[in-house]
Order: C-alpha cells, then sequence, then structure tokens
C-alpha cells in the first residue's frame, strides 16, 4: 500500500472516528475549512508548479478578496435591510464571491505584469529564491498598504445568510457554513474539470511539466504564465470572500490562511495540484482534531510537529511531485 | 587570496587579521564616536542606534547561512527568541547571571540549529527554508501556549544587564558583539570550511563529488549561526527587559532578511553596512509620517521587491562593482587595505 493511499484511507477513518466521538461537528468544521483551505493551497500549487515561485503573497490575495466582500456585501446588506422583497437577499452573497474573484484576478494580473514579467526579463539564475524574496516584499507592501489605506480595524459582516442552520441529522449547520462550502466544492470541481478537459488547463499543465517542451510545442508561454497567476489568485481572493463571516478583514487577515496553504502545499508534494486539494481536508482534519482534543492555540504546534516528521521520512511529500524546477534550484 | 603580496607593515597585517579594510575600521571608528557626537547623543538616538545594530549582527549571522549555503533560515528569529527565552527563565529562576544566560541562549540555540539542520539535511533551497520555518512557527505557538514557562502573550519580565538608566553601555557592548560576530564568521570563510561551504551553496552534487561532506559542512554553519541568534537573543531580552512571543514572529525575520539581502548576499559586511542608514531612514518615515501607519514598511517592502528585481546582488555587489576601483593608489588601500583581497 502506497503512502499515498495510506493516509487518503487513515485521514478517512480517524475522521469518522473522531466524529462518532465528538459529535458531528467536527466534520462540518473540517470540511468547510478544508474546502476553503484547498482554494488557497490549490493557487499556491498552481504559482509552484507552472511559475516556479514560491508564493509567500498568496495570504495577502485572500486578504484582498476579504476586503472585496466586505465592501461590496456591505452596501448590498443595508440595501436588503430596507428593501427585503429585493432579489439581492438572495444573490448578494453570489455577486459577493464573484467580485472578490474578478478583483482577485485583476490583482493577479498586475502583480505579474508589474513584478513577475520585471524579474523574469532580468534574472533567470538562482530564479526561484529571488522570486521568493520578492514575494516577501510584496507582502510586506501589501499588508502596509491595507493599513495605511483601510486603517488596521476589524471590518467584518455578521453573515450572508440569515436565518435558521440546517439540520442534518443532529448536526447544526450554520447557513453561511455550508453557502462557504457549496462555493468551495463548485470552484475545486469547475476548476478541476478546467485543468484536466480544456485545452487551456492542458496547456498550463504542460508548461508546469516542461516549459521548453511546451514552448516548442507552440503554447504562448507568457499567456500561459499570466492566466496562471490571475487564476491563482483569484482562487485566493474567492476563498476570502467566502470565509469573511469567520474571518474579518483586516491587514495580516491573510498569513493564518497562508500557514495553511503552506502546510498543504509541502506535505502534498509541491506543485501537486490535485494532491494539494486531498491534503488540504487532512490538514484541515488535523487542525480540527488538535483544537478539539488539545485546546486552541496549539493549532499552529500540533500540525506543524507532525508534517516536519512526515517531511523527514518522505522529504518530497505524500503525493510526490512531478515538478522538476522547483525541487533543483 | 594566492596572488597576494606578502604584507610588511605591521598595521596592515594587524587590519588583515580582523579582516577590515580601512575604510571598514574608520566606519567602525564613526560608529563608536556616533553616541558622543551631540545629535546622536539623545537616548532615543542612542536606541534607535541599538536596534540598528542588533539588526546588523543578525544579519551578518543570517548571511552566514543564506549567503553561503544557500539555505534561507526562515525560522531564525524563532531561534533567537529560543535564546532569548532561555536566557531570561535561566536568569528568572535560577538566578543565573545575564552573561552565562547569554552563553547558555547561545548552547541552546545551536543545538536547536544542529536540530533542524539535521531536519533539513535532505531537502534544498526552499524546501530546507519551509521545513525551518515551521519548525519557527511550532517554537513560537509553544512560546505562546507554555504560560507556566514564559507567561505567554502577557510577557515575561527580565532585569535588565546593566544597573543604569542609560543605554550607553548596552550600545558598546552589542557593538563589540556585532565586531566579535564579524571577525568570527569571517575568519570561519577564510579556512578551507569557507570554500566548502561556497562549493555547497552553489552546487551540491558538484561539492559531494569533490569530496567535501555536506552533513558535517552544512551542521557546522547551521549549529554556528544559531548559536550566535541565541547569544543575541540572550541580549535581546536582558536589554529590553521584557519578552513576548512577537519578537519570535515570522515579520521579524522578515527584517532582518530584508537588510542581509539588500546589503548583498553573501558578503556579510553588506547587511551591516546597510542596516545603520536604512534603520534610521526607516525610523525618521516613521515618526515623521505618523499620521500614515505602516507607510515606512510599505517603502521598506518596494525597496525590497525594487533590489530582487533590478539588482539581486544588492548594495555589496554595486560596491564591488563601481566604487571599489578606483584610480587613485590611496582610495585603493582605503576601499581594499593592503592585501588586495576583497574583504
Amino acid at each position: 500500500m502506497t503512502l499515498a493511499r495510506f493516509s487518503v484511507i487513515a485521514t478517512i477513518v480517524i475522521a469518522i472516528v473522531s466524529t462518532l466521538d465528538r459529535g458531528g461537528y467536527l466534520l462540518v468544521n473540517t470540511v468547510v475549512m478544508g474546502g476553503m483551505t484547498a482554494l488557497v493551497a490549490m493557487g499556491l500549487a498552481l504559482t509552484l508548479g507552472v511559475l516556479n515561485i514560491p508564493m509567500f503573497a498568496h495570504g495577502e490575495f485572500f486578504m484582498i478578496g476579504t476586503l472585496v466582500g466586505y465592501y461590496v456585501f456591505t452596501p448590498i446588506s443595508t440595501y436588503v435591510s430596507t428593501h427585503p422583497e429585493s432579489f439581492l437577499i438572495s444573490w448578494g452573497p453570489l455577486i459577493t464571491i464573484a467580485a472578490a474573484m474578478l478583483i482577485g484576478a485583476l490583482a493577479g494580473v498586475v502583480t505579474e505584469l508589474l513584478i513577475f514579467r520585471q524579474l523574469r526579463k532580468r534574472s533567470r539564475e538562482n530564479w526561484v529564491m529571488n522570486a521568493f524574496l520578492l514575494t516577501v516584499g510584496l507582502s510586506v507592501v501589501l499588508i502596509n498598504a491595507h493599513q495605511l489605506f483601510f486603517s488596521a480595524d476589524f471590518k467584518g459582516i455578521v453573515g450572508y445568510y440569515s436565518g435558521a442552520p440546517f439540520n442534518i441529522m443532529d448536526v447544526y449547520i450554520s447557513r453561511d457554513r455550508g453557502f462557504a462550502f457549496v462555493v468551495a466544492a463548485v470552484v475545486v470541481a469547475c476548476f478541476w474539470y478546467f485543468m484536466t478537459y480544456t485545452r487551456t488547463g492542458r496547456a498550463i499543465r504542460a508548461v508546469s511539466q516542461d516549459e521548453t517542451g511546451a514552448l516548442m510545442v507552440g503554447i504562448g508561454l507568457n499567456g500561459i504564465l499570466l492566466l496562471t497567476m490571475s487564476l491563482s489568485c483569484a482562487l485566493a481572493a474567492v476563498a476570502g470572500a467566502g470565509l469573511l463571516f469567520m474571518y474579518p478583514s483586516y491587514p495580516s487577515v491573510g498569513l493564518e490562511p497562508l500557514y495553511m496553504a503552506w502546510f498543504v502545499v509541502i506535505l502534498a508534494g509541491l506543485g501537486n495540484v490535485l494532491g494539494a486539494v486531498m491534503c488540504s481536508f487532512m490538514v484541515a482534519l488535523l487542525k480540527v482534531l488538535t483544537i478539539e482534543y488539545i485546546g486552541s492555540g496549539w493549532d499552529f504546534v500540533v500540525p506543524s510537529i507532525l508534517i516536519i516528521l512526515i517531511l523527514i521520512f518522505k522529504p518530497s511529500g505524500i503525493f510526490g511531485s512531478e515538478v522538476r524546477g522547483v525541487l533543483d534550484k | 587570496m594566492n596572488n597576494t603580496t606578502p604584507i610588511a607593515n605591521p598595521f596592515d597585517k594587524f587590519l588583515n587579521l580582523l579582516c577590515f579594510t580601512p575604510l571598514g575600521l574608520f566606519s567602525l571608528g564613526v560608529l563608536v564616536v556616533l553616541p558622543l557626537i551631540p545629535p546622536f547623543n539623545q537616548e532615543y538616538l542612542i536606541r534607535w542606534l541599538i536596534s540598528a545594530a542588533f539588526i546588523a549582527s543578525l544579519a551578518i549571522a543570517f548571511d552566514f547561512t543564506a549567503g553561503l549555503i544557500n539555505i534561507v533560515n526562515f525560522g531564525y528569529c524563532a531561534i533567537m527568541g529560543l535564546g532569548a527565552y532561555t536566557s531570561a527563565v535561566l536568569a528568572e529562576r535560577f538566578g543565573l547571571t545575564p552573561w552565562l544566560g547569554m552563553v547558555a541562549g547561545g548552547l541552546v540555540a545551536g543545538g536547536m540549529g544542529m536540530i533542524i539542520g539535521m531536519i533539513t539535511l535532505r531537502l534544498r533551497g526552499i524546501f530546507a527554508a519551509c521545513l525551518a520555518w515551521f519548525f519557527g512557527l511550532a517554537l513560537m505557538g509553544l512560546a505562546i501556549k507554555l504560560v507556566w514557562l514564559t507567561r505567554g502573550p502577557m510577557g515575561l519580565r527580565v532585569d535588565r544587564l546593566f544597573d543604569t538608566q542609560s543605554n550607553v553601555p548596552y550600545y558598546y557592548l552589542l557593538l563589540a558583539m556585532m565586531t566579535a560576530i564579524y571577525i568570527m564568521c569571517k575568519w570561519v570563510t577564510r579556512t578551507r570550511m569557507g570554500v566548502a561551504f561556497k562549493a555547497i551553496g552553489q552546487n551540491m552534487e558538484a561539492a559531494r563529488t569533490s569530496g567535501i561532506n555536506p552533513v558535517f559542512y552544512r551542521l557546522a554553519n547551521f549549529v554556528l549561526s544559531c548559536a550566535i541568534g541565541g547569544v543575541l537573543g540572550g541580549f535581546y531580552a536582558h536589554y529590553y527587559g521584557i519578552l513576548t512571543p512577537d519578537m519570535m514572529h515570522t515579520s521579524k525575520t522578515v527584517e532582518v532578511l530584508a537588510v542581509a539581502y539588500i546589503g548583498g548576499r553573501g558578503s556579510l559586511w553588506g547587511g551591516a553596512a546597510i542596516a545603520f542608514p536604512f534603520i534610521f531612514g526607516m525610523e525618521l518615515v516613521r515618526s515623521s509620517l505618523s499620521n500614515l501607519p505602516g507607510i515606512n514598511l510599505v517603502l521598506y517592502g518596494l525597496l525590497l521587491i525594487l533590489v530582487m528585481i533590478y539588482y539581486p546582488g544588492g548594495f555589496a555587489q554595486f560596491f564591488d562593482t563601481y566604487i571599489r576601483k578606483p584610480k587613485s593608489r590611496i582610495l585603493n588601500y582605503v576601499l581594499n587595505g593592503a592585501s588586495q583581497s576583497a574583504n
């Protein structure tokens, strides 16, 4: 039995056992958390695999998502409170998510054009390290620009959907959590379809496996890199907007999702996008279980130690990595 | 360094032994007299000087790993914090003098560096950086949660090192530490070991083929760099007098990293040279534009981005390329010393 198969089965078994032990909310938390982490981690894996950039600023696109969500949804909710019959009452959250996706994609395009393309023009040697340090700088800039222009207050919303929580087999799921999970599931499914079956998705995967080869068969590299960057930023922004009810917007809100996403990406194997989806649920389960059994605040200590232990024995990650570029440098 | 002419002048010999160029010695002299000259003898400016010297020392030790063997120790400030907490707890619980506490902090941090080095041994570049980072996160989490030992976010009160209100003795102590760290790191890079470090940093396979055992050298590098961090952490604890887990945060590592890389990777002196103007510039911007919170950090991130795009070698490379090759012989002596070796 391979490690990948074993870890998937172990995750499911542990999830079921702990759910039977403590109740269904554990499973719900894991699934919601895992879905959203998957969005951030997929984007991170994509930038690593395709652009060879170890993105440290990915959490800041999550932050942009929360910010857009706040500024789009607040007027909608005040409008809805005076016009309860409006169509916005059910469509408002979806519009918010779409807006966050759009702005996130735009932010990705701007980042790629203004920063990474400039770096790519100038240096190829030591690219991974330079790109990494650059994203560190980008992260500092974005966090503090948020503080500068939007102040450091918590900007949060009460929730996307009011109303009684769903009740499924004695487990109460608030409407927002259900909504967040549905958004995550739909986006992940669309993304998977896009990567697997469309021509552009195939081109992206081709670039991640062999850049020179992709150029030879006539794939426009610059366009693919731009598209990948905007896609991965849009994914992070969707996660930010989707979780706005849990994480209010403030300058360094992106750090926690960033840590989680890095855990996931390293654990899954650098640049392995589908492995990242699986590992997101593992990491989310680890985190939820740590909070449940050991206490909140330990949720960085225990998962990171476990991940370090796993990596000592399997340095290329659970699902392995097909991307050679990052490993070689 | 085989093509250097033998040095006759005892002063030059001494300089060469200390790895300083005349210009370097002169700038050190300026730093020594700076707290006595009027605009700098105010307490708040001395505090700026201390924080600049602190960042400079950390940047030297950080560059020892990042620049030479090309592995970014992204949990560096957590290691520094480990040294700080060790020293503080020993002083508070067992009444150990801070001086021994600093040494103990260095030992513990060096041990932790050994562990990190062993864990990251099989990994390269970004993988190793991430593992060191997770390690740092775990350490910070422990500092927050082990409240019985560290008092967590409430902060651990520590006795200060000297019994005065003035910050001047701290400054001189730190300056001496900085010089010692620089000389020590420089000495190591001059030996066979330094060559081995550079070989490993450039290409590990090639280094291994030519008979360098990467295990030993990488561990030695991590232990030395982390031990220096631990000693500096001990200084931090007994200078500020209060420790919070915040000092182990990734953003602090980013600060050191930015200074080290803007200064120039692999040069050791670049980070130290750039830290002083850099910290002063940041503090000036922050205090003069206090109605725009965060503007100094935006500038600092932008600077890091610009340096990485347009001049990845940093200040040291700029200096070596454009300033270090003057026509006049006297200037050449001042900039390069008698041995002509690029220190």
